[in-house]
């Protein structure tokens, strides 16, 4: 009997844990999903900055950060894309496709590919020649963030 | 023994250089092309995924066995208008030929100039994995039935040249109502909702509303902002296009500044349509 009621105890609490475990693990989706979101505005900012140096409406020393920062926040793509994560943005306007995670070689591909534009774009954003920069931008945002959001993300039906 | 006919007319670089602008600019490499598999430009053997089942995209280099260097400017003709081939079949509207029908004459001439420039390449035809799909394919034939084939495209008068040439590749080159403009119940463009965007296009997902509507189009955008979607994808905001529109962008970029300009003046001067893209 003392052997049932210590196993009752430690069924309940393993219930009570569970729970929590669940709850918890929710809890860290919704922050990773926010996390992604704000690395993504993040990388967006720095194009913005780049793109605002080009039209003669921004710095070269704002570009520069941006740019350098962006190379940055590529090696932190994977972090955001934990296994059990998929679902909308917090605007409900994208979610990751499930191939994220079903060809995870070809999304860390897609990522690789996206990271070394955006090395190629610093080094034309030090090198200070705009046609350069022009030609890396659009190669970044046409192959390197448009080829990942290609494959990878879809719109959403509301 | 099939010798090699020599050319009545030397062909004209400007017609070659004016179909590759086009064929470039329509993304016809994007669907003739198998890249995956490292295929050559233009041999077709892509697999798409559609509603029929796999379709296997043609061959358009001059091959005459395997690839149209059999066919006579009435069979481009005839295949790019009305989607017919020369063997009197129908093409599905996955090859978006009611688009190419409002192609000038003369742009059509350039772009089988063009594709009888390239070097033939045998690639034997491989079948598609296609369903019988006999529901969707009588949908689609429904559908084309009712899509008006007017030809080619004629300016409108009352408008600026600048217009005239954004209209004209948007209907013609960009075929941008592919995915943009609803579909009526038989499945024809909605001519009401022009661009209107659709919660179900092509992919099943929902696709923008891209008439200058404040609410749910692009009313808020600057003509400097359409202009950047279609140079490398970015949106006012930063964002970069994705889902098909990503591989629509690798072929708008291609187009020249002052005609992606010019479709930026066209799309600004559309009716705005308020139905949001959800509907």
């Amino acid at each position: 009997m003392k052997t049932f009621a210590k196993l009752l105890v430690l069924g309940a609490l393993c219930g009570l844990a569970s729970a929590n475990w669940a709850g918890a693990l929710a809890a860290d989706k919704t922050q990773v999903i926010k996390d992604r979101q704000s690395l993504m505005k993040e990388q967006g900012g720095d194009l913005g900055a780049i793109k605002a140096y080009l039209d003669d409406k921004g710095d070269l020393a704002k570009a520069t950060a941006a740019a350098t920062n962006l190379t940055e926040t590529m090696k932190k793509l994977p972090d955001v894309f934990p296994p059990g994560t998929e679902g909308p943005n917090p605007e409900g306007k994208f979610a990751p496709k499930a191939d994220v995670w079903s060809d995870w070689k070809g999304f860390l591909a897609s990522r690789d590919t996206a990271a070394a534009k955006a090395d190629t774009l610093l080094a034309a954003v030090k090198g200070g020649d705009k046609a350069k920069i022009q030609e890396a931008f659009a190669d970044m945002g046409k192959n390197g963030c448009g080829g990942c959001h290609g494959k990878f993300r879809e719109e959403i039906k509301k | 023994m099939l010798a090699a006919a020599a050319p009545a007319i030397a062909a004209d670089p400007a017609a070659i250089a004016n179909g590759a602008y086009l064929a470039g600019a329509a993304g016809c490499d994007t669907c003739h092309t198998d890249s995956e598999h490292g295929g050559q430009a233009y041999a077709g053997g892509r697999r798409l995924q559609t509603a029929y089942g796999v379709l296997t995209t043609p061959n358009l280099t001059p091959d005459p066995a395997t690839g149209i260097g059999s066919w006579s400017a009435a069979d481009f003709r005839r295949a790019l208008r009305w989607g017919i081939a020369p063997d009197d079949s129908h093409y599905l509207p996955t090859f978006p030929f009611p688009f190419y029908n409002r192609l000038s004459e003369h742009d059509l001439a350039d772009i089988k100039a063009f594709l009888e420039s390239l070097p033939a390449v045998a690639r034997p035809e491989l079948k598609g994995a296609g369903s019988t799909a006999l529901l969707e394919r009588a949908r689609a034939a429904i559908a084309v039935a009712a899509t008006p084939l007017p030809g080619p495209w004629q300016p409108d008068p009352l408008h600026d040249a600048i217009w005239n040439r954004g209209a004209y590749l948007v209907a013609a080159i960009g075929r941008c109502g592919d995915c943009h403009t609803p579909r009526t119940q038989i499945g024809a463009a909605d001519p009401q909702r022009f661009l209107a965007g659709t919660s179900a296009g092509p992919d099943g997902k929902p696709v923008p509303n891209i008439t200058p509507d404040r609410e749910h189009g692009l009313g808020n955008w600057s003509a400097d902002d359409i202009f950047g979607v279609l140079t490398d994808g970015h949106t006012p905001d930063f964002d970069f296009v994705g889902g098909a529109m990503a591989e629509i962008v690798k072929n708008t970029s291609r187009l020249t500044e002052t005609d992606r300009r010019a479709i930026a003046a066209y799309l600004q001067s559309l009716p705005p349509v308020s139905r949001p893209a959800t509907k």
